[in-house]
């Protein structure tokens, strides 16, 4: 409890310190339900949360195809701020809790729809300011899941915003969801201002 | 400083220097060489071939690690430079990183620059709409600045010149506000821009809605595949370099074309402290040269320099540029050198929603939007700031991006997402601002960089008149989005400070009387005629045009005049 206490702290200080960390843990206790870090097991468990956020159907596979708990690793790590970094492991670690609480289970270990009540529990109203955000292009909202300003359980309603653009950004950039998913033409050749659209044709890419 | 090698003064010499590759500095560099002049063209930053050294041009979203985002790291070590729209880990190669280069902000400027050959046009926004007779007429009819020593009939050929050359698309819109060009096809507006421009147009009869006009070859001419250039993709990764040549860059165009008179001569990695004056012939006679790498310095000589530098740097230059002559700085007599600098009023923008058009998508990625020209104090003074603004707007439907209304997860989740939102409009201002003295620029007395050039320090601010302009401009694009039939209008001001507009000019005016301006009508410094300054550095006042294209029509334009005087033996 103190090495771990210590640990977040460090955390707190040192932007670098939770990646840092990761080897210390998983030497210590792989199913340590406080562990951060991007162990081989949290990335499967993001995997599975990424899944459930967008899972696979019959046109195009889901998150997990896309390799969504390491391109998470990736862009945690590099792009979200100390504070941030702090929200995301809080939330996965109240995910791993909520799954023992309610179904005494792991995460990865549930149903769909068990599954699907972990991640509801974590949500508060419908966060508008997220889409705001991503549409403006600015990133912010993968990476604060702004809008999300419900006074009581703050953090976890910001983390459902966090894991859930981080999960659509990554998913719609990646080539699979680009490309099964969404249409991506690199090179289109030309422009035309009006097409033809009818419901269910795909959006564009890019 | 380094020893100064002044050796091989024949082998350093040239009939002309160009200090600057970018997009002035190439207009000098071609037009020089097509007329037999033997051209050395000095640029500080790093060599840049075109396609070679282009390493993103053909990389897919997914290849960036962080899927063209920046990292904490890049964002905490450049505060300014990841201001910048273009900065993305894309193409954050082309921009200089904040500690390379420091400068000294006395008020907050977002200084933006490339340092590479080719400079910023490799990375510009590639908007091109020519000067009309009101924006030349502006200062001595409004009494700020000093009135422009040149009419819009005097760079009206010059604009066709380059026009031609570079590969302009757009509409003959037949507008006195905004003169029509030598124009490739237009881009197209998609279903909600028409229905805009007519609800608009219909509503105001003193504006008008037209598609952008810009730098990219939507069907190419013989002139623009003999440079080797293609017809745009419609790809939109232009910042990093296009595969197809189908954007105008120094690189893709002005450069190679030189080049292939065997007249030019390039210097990468070459910093110039200052122009060589010589106090006896009363003329310059060459610059100073530090080498990025050995710090050594070396002297070349040329008949004429022409100072393409970008704004800002053309300044620092001529400010380093002391002799006993002139001990503030080259053809500085009356002090104005640094002073008047402006930029372009970039902080109002609107959002909105537009109903309906569902039936409706677009093909590919358009390099330019719907546009308005100036509709403000035009004829004549209306209302209480001074002149007025473009207005740039643009309909899209998002992709993934959009709010989704059903579940927040699982595959009704997935599958909205999949499909494109409703239509969303964006609006933007590019407003003109008065040039003042006290927006200047001057050199650090104790602060140098690592090869030795005084520091920049900058100050420029907005003003009142940039206050109400942005105003008016939030109230008159609200009213004509909802006009429009647009719904959630919001506006927003930026407070962006100066800098970001990456329009800066000024600094070394043009004017006709050497008491109260740097350059005359052909952009020769007054007191130093075979210096010429043809970049931002020059102008005497903004306009509210994007200001590329007539810094290439006044390159064109005094590169020959320089060829005929010194033809007729003026310039020795």
């Amino acid at each position: 409890m103190k090495r771990r206490h210590f640990l977040s702290s460090m955390a707190l200080i040192l932007p670098m310190a939770v990646v840092s960390t990761e080897v210390l843990l998983s030497s210590c206790n792989t199913t340590d339900l406080e562990e951060k870090g991007f162990t081989e097991d949290n990335i499967k468990l993001l995997d599975e949360i990424g899944e459930t956020i967008i899972p696979a159907t019959a046109g195009s596979p889901g998150a997990k195809a896309a390799h969504i708990g390491e391109f998470m690793k990736v862009y945690v790590t590099d792009c979200y701020t100390v504070e941030e970094q702090n929200i995301f492991w809080e939330g996965v670690n109240t995910i791993k809790k909520e799954s023992n609480k309610k179904f005494n289970n792991q995460f990865q270990k549930l149903n769909l729809s068990q599954k699907k009540e972990v991640l509801n529990s974590l949500r508060n109203e419908p966060d508008k300011g997220s889409a705001e955000n991503v549409k403006k292009g600015t990133g912010d909202a993968i990476q604060t899941g702004k809008g999300a300003e419900n006074k009581e359980n703050a953090n976890s309603g910001k983390f459902f915003s966090m894991i859930q653009n981080l999960t659509v950004f990554g998913y719609f950039t990646s080539e699979p969801g680009a490309t099964k998913a969404l249409r991506y033409i690199q090179t289109p050749g030309y422009y035309k201002g009006e097409v033809p659209y009818k419901k269910g044709d795909k959006a564009w890419a890019t | 400083m380094g020893n100064i090698n002044s050796k091989g003064i024949k082998a350093n010499t040239f009939d002309a220097i160009v200090i600057g590759s970018g997009i002035s500095g190439g207009w000098a560099a071609k037009e020089l060489c097509a007329h037999g002049i033997k051209t050395l063209v000095l640029e500080r930053g790093r060599n840049v071939q075109h396609l070679v050294d282009y390493p993103t041009m053909m990389k897919d979203p997914w290849d960036f690690p962080h899927r063209n985002q920046l990292t904490q790291k890049v964002k905490e070590e450049n505060p300014v430079v990841s201001k910048c729209y273009a900065f993305r880990e894309d193409a954050m190669h082309f921009f200089v990183k904040d500690k390379e280069h420091p400068y000294i902000q006395e008020k907050p400027f977002d200084w933006i620059r490339g340092y590479q050959v080719g400079g910023k046009s490799l990375i510009w926004a590639r908007q091109t709409q020519r000067w009309s007779k009101y924006d030349f007429e502006g200062p001595a009819r409004d009494g700020f600045a000093v009135d422009w020593p040149i009419r819009y009939s005097d760079l009206a050929p010059w604009y066709s010149h380059v026009e031609k050359f570079v590969g302009i698309s757009g509409n003959k819109d037949g507008l006195e506000t905004l003169p029509d060009g030598e124009f490739l096809p237009a881009w197209e507006m998609n279903a909600v821009e028409k229905t805009m421009q007519k609800r608009i147009m219909d509503n105001y009869k003193d504006r008008n809605v037209i598609i952008g006009r810009c730098a990219h070859l939507t069907k190419p001419k013989e002139i623009h595949l003999q440079q080797n250039r293609g017809q745009c993709q419609s790809r939109n990764l232009c910042q990093r370099g296009c595969p197809f040549g189908g954007y105008f860059s120094s690189n893709s165009s002005t450069l190679p074309w030189a080049a292939k008179t065997g007249n030019l001569t390039i210097r990468p990695d070459s910093v110039v402290h200052s122009i060589i004056y010589d106090d006896k012939n009363n003329k310059a006679t060459g610059v100073r040269v530090i080498d990025v790498h050995t710090k050594e310095m070396t002297e070349y000589f040329a008949k004429m320099i022409f100072v393409n530098a970008a704004t800002l740097n053309s300044n620092l230059i001529l400010l380093n540029s002391t002799s006993s002559r002139f001990p503030n700085g080259l053809g500085n007599d009356n002090g104005l050198l640094g002073k008047y600098i402006a930029f372009q009023n970039y902080r109002g923008t609107l959002s909105a929603d537009m109903d309906g058009y569902l039936d409706s998508y677009y093909y590919g990625r358009r390099p330019c939007a719907v546009m308005m020209p100036n509709f403000r104090n035009v004829y004549k003074q209306e209302t209480d700031f001074l002149r007025g603004y473009m207005v740039f707007f643009s309909a899209y439907r998002d992709s993934w991006g959009h709010q989704v209304e059903v579940d927040q997860m699982g595959e009704s989740f997935k599958m909205s997402k999949t499909e494109p939102g409703n239509w969303g409009v964006s609006m933007m201002m590019q407003g003109e601002t008065i040039p003042k003295e006290t927006n200047r620029v001057w050199l650090s007395k104790d602060q140098k960089d690592e090869w030795g050039m005084p520091l920049l320090s900058i100050s420029v601010d907005y003003d009142e008149n940039d206050e109400k302009s942005l105003k008016d401009f939030l109230n008159e694009g609200a009213e004509m989005l909802s006009k429009a039939g647009c719904k959630n209008i919001s506006t927003n001001d930026s407070k962006q400070a100066p800098g970001l507009d990456i329009h800066e000019v000024g600094g070394v005016r043009m004017g006709k009387d050497p008491k109260t301006s740097v350059l005359n009508k052909w952009n020769q410094l007054h007191e130093c005629p075979n210096v010429f300054v043809t970049d931002g550095a020059c102008m005497t006042s903004t306009g509210t045009q994007n200001p590329s294209i007539t810094f290439m029509a006044l390159t064109a334009r005094a590169a020959n005049h320089a060829v005929d005087e010194l033809k007729k033996g003026n310039l020795k």
